[in-house]
């Protein structure tokens, strides 16, 4: 662990010296991060390794905040940061024993990335499919720690790879915590797929049943739950405990956002502000319990509850974010969900969605899918999108599959911050939604 | 660590270690920048000043490469990963020619009152244009930098830029459920933004998504806005940046070999005075210049990096954008433009439009499909009627085929203006156009 040997106490003791109101919020967020990226086999430079680490002081005062962040994890940077919160000249200096983090190690074997090509080719080839496709494999590995001016919260690691697919019809991106055969498998089923639907004709717009498989439900739950229940976003409507109560979604409809159930190479104890991650009810039968909210919000509440603070780098302030999205499972199977929606459409994958937090109006673009005939999915259809507005879209929920999977993970950009999201959960049948 | 304490002494370092060890092509990338960036809404306000410092290394033979960056400053014994992939060719050592450093380079980084001050001053200048609207959100950063490159091919640059960068959003007097409207602006210096213009932009966008509406189908004559012409230029890129560009523009040219009406001119120039880009050489280290793309509405030549020619490296020009000291070049518009004509200006244009639309703005991305020669565009503005405004349109979108755009491009004005696109600055006069078509979106 790269912190394990730093001066917390003299960290957390010079950052209590830039505190001064009981309510304010001050913390030091130490990161370090690695990116692995394996480029396609023709492109140059080959292997390519980015390292990097740093800290960033924050300071939240009333209605402001101000941080300061440096791409060196070294003890002047650190003073000088702190000074540039507080706005003054200290009386006496910041002291501090050690900011130096331990060495970063030897570059890692990552067999596992350097494999991957040629597992996916491999498993194109079982599903008798052969055509160009060009991939970018990388491995993103991320430790952080944020100390405050009492307490240090433990060092957190994040392992994950990212995987982006590229044919002359597709591109399609993928966040992984494993790099085997059976993701090797999921990606060649993607691409097979989408070069079945690639010369599909879109469906006429039109108003009708929807089958959203796990990948493109979790899309849609990420923007039209998490997006909508962000305490910055319910701000810019009211106050965000206004939310609280308010029927969203349809009367099953049980989401949670839980980084502590995360798969284990992400898993979090705490958040990027240090605080205990929660597991989260964001909506309880359809109704919304807890919006996410980080703690410059929480501060301001009694109902509001931190734990869902996330940066996507030491450069950026945090701001409330889901972590690992949960919809428990309802009681149909796949072919249930089908038989409910005849004539209607099968979505299995969203490539991006759109909230209006303003409006409540809401875009999911889907690249393409199936028609549902005779209880299956029938003939492709090309690329569709689905609009609506947030609520009318969750109470349009009328069928929720028995078997979750992990599913439907990205980058999800907001605000300027790209940050990696996960989810766990099933299908989705809708009814009367509009697709055009 | 490094025995040196120059960056330039610590870059050469690396090159040197690294030509040691046996590679025969390297190159070092340092950066460092610092900024402070202004995020005001009502509800927060957040001042960050950001440190950043990082360097890179692209080393290689013909038949394998790696690439290393790391944050700080650089270093001999670093940890470089296994070589793989292509062989990698780094740009020979080409003469720079003179260059002066812009003295706003060396202006100070706005402070934080004078950041409040400003977004506060564009907030009071909105009520008054338009009572009843304010700012949803702000952010604005205002950043300097320098860079160093030294490679094993003789390569030794310096350059040093300054920009500042205005995102801002607004609503109109009856609140958010009406929607916003948001303005992007970039400057040298966020001394350069001037409130009030600023806050008129967004009064005259709020006021026609109030009022507008859209015709279901309508013809005319179009005055192109530079905001709508810089988004299909940047959308366009394919047709200029690039080996495969005339390839591409073959379909669209007309039996004289036009691929545009003769007032067209779009031209590439990484060291624009002004610029926000302005830099003596590129990414690479490539001296830049001026090129122009497309000449009274013939392809001249495209776009082409060092590599991308290297039978014809007269052709090339230096134009591989290196955003940061963690990304790799890549060739793209540094200031590419529509050259505007110095006499025409936009109140002329418009005066001459007997029934049309003015397009002041997008209201959404453009779609461009190159092989069905089609675009379609979200647009806003204003109905005219004998060069005046008969009506405010929003709700529309500008549609047709790419060639019918190009070629019906009858006249530009003086009033060109950048925006940061495609990873670089594209920039446009106000154009009138004739030949497309405005459609209500669903």
């Amino acid at each position: 662990m790269p912190f394990t040997d730093l001066d917390a106490p003299g960290i957390a003791r010079a950052l209590a010296q830039i505190v001064e109101r009981p309510e304010d919020v001050a913390d030091v967020f130490l990161e370090r991060r690695e990116e692995l990226e394996l480029p396609p086999e023709d492109a140059a430079p080959g292997v390519r390794l980015r390292r990097e680490e740093g800290l960033a002081v924050r300071l939240t005062r009333g209605r402001k905040t101000w941080l300061a962040s440096t791409d060196r994890l070294v003890a002047k940077d650190f003073q000088d940061a702190l000074r540039r919160v507080a706005r003054a000249q200290p009386r006496l200096g910041y002291p501090l024993k050690q900011l130096q983090p331990s060495p970063w190690p030897e570059p890692p074997a990552a067999e596992e990335v350097l494999s991957f090509p040629a597992a996916v080719r491999r498993a194109l080839r079982r599903r008798q499919a052969r055509f160009r496709c060009r991939l970018v494999v990388r491995r993103h590995r991320r430790w952080l720690q944020v100390i405050g001016p009492r307490l240090a919260s433990p060092v957190e690691r994040e392992a994950f790879y990212s995987v982006v697919a590229e044919t002359p019809w597709t591109r399609h991106g993928v966040l992984l915590t494993r790099l085997d055969d059976e993701a090797a498998d999921g990606v060649a089923r993607r691409l097979v797929r989408a070069y079945h639907c690639r010369d599909a004709t879109p469906p006429e717009p039109w108003r009708g049943p929807c089958v959203l498989g796990p990948s493109a439900a979790a899309v849609l739950l990420h923007e039209a739950v998490a997006h909508a229940l962000e305490a910055d976003t319910l701000a810019a409507g009211g106050h965000p405990e206004a939310a609280v109560g308010v029927a969203l979604g349809a009367a099953g409809l049980d989401v949670v956002d839980d980084p502590t159930s995360a798969p284990d190479a992400v898993r979090r104890t705490v958040d990027d502000e240090g605080m205990p991650a929660l597991r989260r009810h964001l909506l309880r039968g359809g109704v919304v319990e807890q919006p996410l909210c980080d703690a410059v919000w929480a501060r301001s509440s009694e109902v509001l509850a931190a734990g869902a603070g996330r940066r996507s780098d030491r450069h950026r302030p945090p701001a409330p974010r889901s972590t690992h999205l949960e919809l428990a499972p309802g009681e149909l199977a796949r072919e249930e969900l089908l038989a409910g929606a005849g004539g209607g459409l099968y979505l299995p994958v969203a490539e991006r969605g759109h909230l209006d937090p303003l409006s409540g109006r809401f875009v999911l673009r889907f690249p393409y899918g199936r028609r549902i005939r005779n209880q299956t999915a029938g003939e492709p259809v090309g690329p569709a999108a689905m609009h609506g507005r947030v609520a009318e879209l969750l109470q349009a929920i009328t069928g929720i599959g028995s078997e979750a999977r992990l599913a439907g993970a990205g980058w999800c950009a907001k605000g300027g911050m790209t940050l990696p999201v996960w989810a766990t959960v099933p299908a989705l049948r809708l009814e009367g939604v509009e697709v055009r | 660590m490094s025995r040196h304490e120059t960056v330039d002494e610590q870059v050469l370092e690396v090159v040197g270690t690294l030509a040691a060890e046996g590679w025969p092509a390297v190159e070092v990338h340092w950066k460092r920048g610092r900024s402070r960036t202004l995020r005001y809404d009502p509800h927060h306000q957040v001042s960050c000043l950001r440190r950043e410092e990082g360097w890179a290394v692209r080393a290689g033979d013909e038949r394998r490469s790696f690439f290393f960056a790391a944050s700080g400053p650089p270093r001999p014994d670093a940890p470089w990963p296994a070589a793989d992939g292509g062989g990698l060719r780094l740009p020979p050592a080409q003469p720079v020619p003179s260059w002066t450093l812009p003295a706003d380079v060396d202006e100070p980084i706005l402070g934080e009152n004078e950041a409040v001050a400003l977004v506060r001053g564009i907030e009071r200048a909105l009520d008054t244009e338009l009572p009843g609207a304010r700012l949803l959100g702000a952010e604005l950063e205002d950043g300097s930098s320098e860079s160093q490159l030294g490679s094993s091919r003789g390569v030794r640059a310096r350059f040093r830029q300054r920009s500042a960068h205005l995102h801002l959003e607004a609503i109109g007097p009856d609140g958010p459920v009406a929607g916003s409207v948001a303005l992007e602006t970039v400057a040298r210096a966020a001394r350069r933004f001037h409130p009030v213009a600023l806050a008129r932009r967004l009064a005259d966008r709020l006021a026609v998504a109030l009022r507008g509406s859209s015709p279901p189908r309508d013809r005319g004559e179009l005055l192109l806005a530079p905001a709508v012409t810089c988004q299909l230029l940047a959308a366009l890129g394919p047709l200029w940046i690039g080996p495969e560009a005339e390839a591409r523009t073959a379909a669209l040219g007309d039996q004289g070999g036009r691929i545009a009406g003769g007032a067209v001119t779009v031209i590439d120039d990484g060291r624009m005075a002004g610029g926000i880009l302005e830099s003596p050489v590129d990414g690479e280290g490539v001296p830049t210049r001026p090129v122009r793309l497309v000449e009274a509405g013939r392809l001249r030549q495209p776009l082409l990096a060092w590599w991308q020619s290297p039978e014809e490296l007269h052709r090339a020009s230096g134009c591989s954008l290196r955003p940061g000291w963690r990304d790799l070049p890549r060739p793209g518009p540094t200031h590419l433009y529509l050259e505007p004509d110095g006499d025409a200006a936009v109140t002329d244009l418009l005066a001459g439009v007997a029934r049309g639309y003015y397009l002041l703005d997008v209201e959404g991305r453009p779609d461009v499909a190159l092989e069905r020669d089609r675009f379609a565009l979200p647009v806003c503005g204003f109905r005219i009627e004998r060069g005046r405004a008969a009506g405010a349109l929003s709700g529309a979108r500008l549609t047709g085929a790419v060639s019918a755009f190009l070629h019906g491009i009858v006249a530009v004005a003086r009033d060109l203006t950048f925006q940061p696109l495609s990873g670089g600055m594209i920039g446009a006069p106000s154009v009138l156009v004739r030949g497309l078509e405005l459609r209500r979106r669903n």
